[in-house]
């Protein structure tokens, strides 16, 4: 996958136009992560957001607008928009960042997965930072670096996978028996059968 | 003080009993501290209530005796819910398996004549006793579940307050009148257990499951040489493969149900949503449903109007098109050309109907990223060796001015009429449209 | 009336009658023939006598794990990715769930493909067992309908996408097709997907058929293979008979039991601790959008690799060809391979399994150096 992606980039296609405000960092972590992204890792629609489909800006109703003029001018970081174009990791960046240097790291799209270590958006145990540089989505708890993932759920489902495994165990070891248990018995009532067919007639 | 006779001196006296009775009972005759065997008296019915009954009722012992000696890792563990209801289920489902056996050999001491030969009356008031403590600890489990977690803060602490000489009556004192009883019972029969046969408890011969099996029978020849020549074997070690093989699957059954019938009540229970969560949901839905009600109204429009507007002649670009549904409800794609007029394309894919990008590459072509066909959007044509291989049909248009008159029209074989003056005065309002006798059949 | 009034016609029917008797000797089912007399060879191949049960096991899970999916799923195009979505996310358990779904489907046409080679190479569609192996191609085929079918249910971009894909092959062979002919695929097309493109009709078929229709099928054709397989019991595997036997009951039984259970514990750790999703693109998860672009990296699942990679390398025509003589081949074996060595069929299995194995590790990586230069 990891060539086509690429391919579409350098053909100038995959990026629709609008969403090419923020395109340095899709092309980084395309180019990074071998993933294929689009605009919903910070936009609320795919495309990004100019358009009419809900989540872009020709969908928005007065009080919407309201709050993306707010959102854009968070230029400072610390303070918690809601902007209806982005999806909750979008103001989370907004709130971490702020507008100001985020335009900054426009010139240097990798530096931004580094000041977003500290939080987790969907609880997966992969944090958003890393998810961003992994190319997948910091708002999907399905959704991670496969080894990654597995890692981090060995840890938090190790009660359930240990008592999975004792069960497991315990059954293996009682079919064992019963199973020669019955073997036995079945064979003795064979046997018995077999002896009464010998009387009879 | 009946709580304090009752909390702090019976448990005391109770405790005292037990050790002085059983080191009295060791001096007096120190082979007495067993259980008679009534095995060779009666074997069939023994088994039925002697196996549920020890292995419930040490399950039951076992899981009183973890949190007494480890609470903090106890409290840990049965923080998590799974565990907790796992916990209840395997103690509750240990409890009515030693009162079925418990059952089993009250029924056999009362009504089977060659063991009421052997039978005590203390026997006949420990398995009395036994039975009434194992129903009230049911009780308790029933009317007061989830025992593993309130017990932390009441009953263990009480426990422990017995062995470290600081007994608190009032942590039991103020409790349900059954959780009393079953405490009260419980030193009784601690107290009974040096003068019945319970005494062997203390001498449990763990090694008996491993070492290898000894058969007791009646002295005879006769009956000896039977047992061999029993088809199946012995037919001692294959109840010991029984044993060994129930309480394997009992202990993966309880694990396995405990954890399936976890997730699976709390699967069909639904979800766990906040308000947040269930406003988000909601929203997304409704969403999805205002997307498929647009489209059902694109389709009727498609079927009633003769021509539809794709857009203001104004917006089309020459090299990043704009998506529009045709009259069959394909995508499609509007450009401009270099005289101003509009290139309507479709974009489903000719070679297996993948919708193709919109932005045309310096040489003019759109690109199916499913197989990777370069498509020209003057001609349709796909590139050399590309997986489609027709081109993408071009669309007819019709140009009207505001007044709904007009002005230009490229019918489905190309043929363009009239033409549009862009720097007219109100070329601005100039709407390009799809007309439904241009839609090739 | 005797037979010979009749003539040919009763000679056939003769004939059939004695087909049917030595295929399905029904006396054969019984607690004698079952349980106390039945025995498995042993032999350096006597592992594959386990396949066929873990495919069982796998289909059993998907059974039960998608009664349970259906608790949550709505199939409309509106509400299915929603709905799946809402199970993954808010449902508990709903996640896990699904992924089991996911990972057992995987499982189980793994261990259908390894079985099937197994098989052919121990020659075990050899004359009584000609039913048992067709049932089994055909169980095949069912399978491979319930991967294609269940793919488009969560209505995502992938899911449409590569329905679009799989039917449009279809109408690709109407060129091939003279004069009106030529309709016909699609007209098949068309038929199967309900509606001119594929939308809420297509949906409402391959949900009828992955939990109705094909379930169904599966049980009668399994039905018709597991007897088969208990009356003639197993087939011998090698070509000098193995003089080492083992009792069916209860020896084999515990040993396949251990494995089902251990298969479970794999299972279930695997959709715990890695989701079924995580090897993909996101933007491919996304709701399906009839009026926006197809995302790149559409693909089928990878057990449809063996025909796809092909597809895209090979003329249509060739590939078309090729998957068609091979399931005639499948259907044909007792009969074509009636007089190969074991030995033969060995290779030709190997060859097979190279080949499946080669082209869905590789194929992505093949595809590329053929390709890539667009």
């Amino acid at each position: 996958m990891r060539p086509l992606a690429l391919i579409l980039l350098l053909s100038g296609v995959a990026a629709p136009s609008a969403a090419l405000a923020y395109a340095e960092f899709q092309k980084h972590i395309q180019a990074t992560s071998g993933r294929n992204v689009n605009c919903a890792v910070c936009h609320a629609h795919g495309d990004g957001p100019d358009g009419v489909k809900p989540g872009q800006v020709g969908s928005l109703t007065p009080a919407e607008v309201d709050r993306l003029n707010r959102a854009r001018i968070a230029f400072e970081p610390g303070q918690t928009v809601d902007s209806p174009i982005l999806n909750a990791f979008g103001n989370h960046i907004v709130f971490t960042v702020g507008k100001r240097q985020l335009l900054a790291l426009k010139n240097d799209p990798g530096a931004l997965a580094g000041r977003l270590q500290e939080t987790d958006l969907d609880r997966d145990g992969i944090s958003d930072g890393q998810e961003l540089r992994d190319g997948t989505h910091p708002l999907d708890a399905q959704h991670g670096d496969p080894w990654k993932l597995m890692k981090v759920n060995t840890r938090r489902y190790g009660l359930h996978l240990v008592l999975l495994a004792v069960a497991t165990f315990l059954g293996l070891y009682g079919l064992g028996h019963i199973l020669r248990w019955f073997g036995r018995t079945a064979e003795a009532a064979m046997q018995g059968l077999r002896d009464r067919g010998r009387d009879e007639p | 003080m009946p709580s304090a006779f009752f909390y702090v001196g019976l448990p005391y006296a109770a405790l005292a009993l037990l050790v002085g009775g059983t080191v009295w009972r060791f001096k007096r005759d120190r082979f007495t501290i067993t259980s008679l065997s009534s095995q060779v008296l009666e074997a069939r019915t023994l088994a039925f209530g002697s196996l549920p009954w020890h292995v419930g009722i040490l399950v039951v012992f076992v899981g009183h005796l973890i949190p007494f000696l480890v609470p903090e890792l106890w409290q840990a563990v049965t923080a998590n819910p799974a565990v907790l209801i796992g916990v209840e289920i395997v103690g509750l489902g240990a409890a009515v398996l030693a009162a079925l056996g418990l059952g089993v050999l009250l029924t056999r001491r009362l009504l089977n004549a060659r063991i009421q030969a052997v039978t005590s009356t203390m026997d006949l008031v420990i398995l009395l006793l036994l039975m009434v403590q194992v129903l009230l600890g049911i009780v308790v489990a029933i009317t007061a579940p989830y025992g593993a977690a309130w017990s932390a803060g009441t009953l263990m602490p009480y426990v422990r307050g017995l062995f470290t000489l600081s007994p608190d009556a009032a942590l039991v004192a103020e409790m349900p009148a059954v959780i009393k009883a079953h405490v009260v019972l419980a030193f009784v029969t601690l107290a009974l257990v040096p003068f019945t046969r319970l005494v062997h408890a203390l001498v449990v011969p763990i090694h008996y499951l491993f070492r290898l099996p000894q058969r007791v029978v009646w002295a005879s020849i006769r009956r000896a040489e039977e047992l061999d020549n029993q088809p199946g074997g012995d037919p001692a070690e294959g109840r010991r493969d029984l044993v060994k093989g129930a309480l394997g699957l009992a202990g993966a059954g309880v694990l396995l149900a405990a954890g399936v019938l976890d997730k699976l009540v709390r699967f069909v229970k639904g979800d766990a949503m906040s308000k947040d969560q269930k406003e988000h949901h909601m929203a997304q839905k409704l969403g999805r449903l205002e997307q498929t009600a647009s489209q059902r109204a694109l389709e009727l429009e498609r079927m009633r109007s003769e021509t539809i507007t794709v857009a203001k002649l104004s917006e089309l670009q020459p090299k990043s098109g704009k998506y529009f549904i045709d009259y069959q409800m394909r995508p499609a794609l509007a450009f401009q050309d270099e005289k101003g007029l509009p290139i309507l394309i479709s974009a489903k894919c000719t070679h297996l109907g993948c919708t193709v990008g919109s932005q045309a590459d310096d040489q003019g072509r759109i690109l199916c990223p499913c197989h990777i066909s370069y498509f020209d959007i003057k001609t349709g044509r796909p590139n050399d060796g590309a997986p489609a291989k027709e081109p993408l049909p071009r669309l007819g248009w019709v140009i009207r001015d505001a007044k709904g008159k007009v002005l230009a029209s490229r019918s489905a074989d190309g043929t363009v009429e009239g033409s549009v003056d862009p720097k007219a005065p109100d070329a601005a309002s100039y709407e390009v449209c799809i007309a439904k006798k241009y839609e090739e059949a | 009336m005797n037979a010979r009034s009749h003539g040919r016609p009763a000679r056939l029917v003769t004939t059939l009658v004695r087909f049917m008797a030595d295929r399905f000797p029904m006396h054969k089912l019984n607690v004698e023939a079952m349980i106390q007399k039945k025995e498995v060879p042993l032999h350096k191949m006597s592992w594959a006598y386990y396949l066929g049960g873990l495919v069982l096991f796998f289909f059993g899970i998907q059974l039960i794990t998608g009664l349970l999916l259906l608790f949550y799923y709505q199939p409309s195009v509106s509400d299915a990715h929603a709905s799946v979505e809402y199970l993954t996310r808010y449902v508990p358990g709903g996640a896990l769930i699904r992924n089991v779904h996911a990972w057992s489907s995987s499982a189980m046409i793994l261990t259908l493909l390894v079985h099937l080679i197994t098989t052919f190479a121990m020659k075990a569609f050899e004359r009584p067992r000609e039913l048992t192996w067709i049932s089994g191609v055909l169980l095949l085929l069912i399978t491979f309908g319930f991967g294609f079918t269940g793919y488009l249910l969560p209505w995502h971009q992938i899911a449409v996408s590569a329905t679009k894909i799989g039917l449009g092959s279809i109408e690709l062979l109407g060129q091939y097709l003279p004069g009106s002919l030529a309709d016909i695929p699609t007209r098949v097309k068309e038929a199967i997907q309900g509606e001119a493109s594929v939308g809420q009709a297509t949906l409402s078929r391959f949900f009828a058929a992955h939990v109705v229709l094909l379930p169904l099928a599966a049980f009668a054709v399994l039905g018709l293979h597991l007897v088969s397989v208990q009356v003639h019991g197993m087939s011998q595997g090698v070509d000098v008979p193995s003089r080492r036997t083992e009792r069916f009951f209860p020896f084999f039984v515990l040993k396949d039991a251990s494995l089902w259970g251990v298969m479970f514990f794999v299972l279930v750790a695997l959709a715990l601790c890695v989701p079924f999703e995580s090897f993909f693109s996101y933007p491919l998860f996304e709701p399906y959008d009839p009026l926006g672009s197809t995302p790149d990296g559409i693909k089928p699942e990878w057990y449809f690799y063996f025909v796809y990679y092909p597809l895209e390398l090979l003329p249509f025509w060739l590939v078309n060809l090729l998957m068609g003589a091979a399931v005639g081949v499948l259907l044909l074996a007792p009969w074509i391979f009636k007089g190969t060595s074991r030995k033969t069929l060995r290779m030709l299995a190997a060859g097979a399994a190279t080949y499946l194995v080669v082209i869905t590790l590789f194929g992505d990586a093949i595809y590329e150096m053929l390709k890539g230069g667009h």
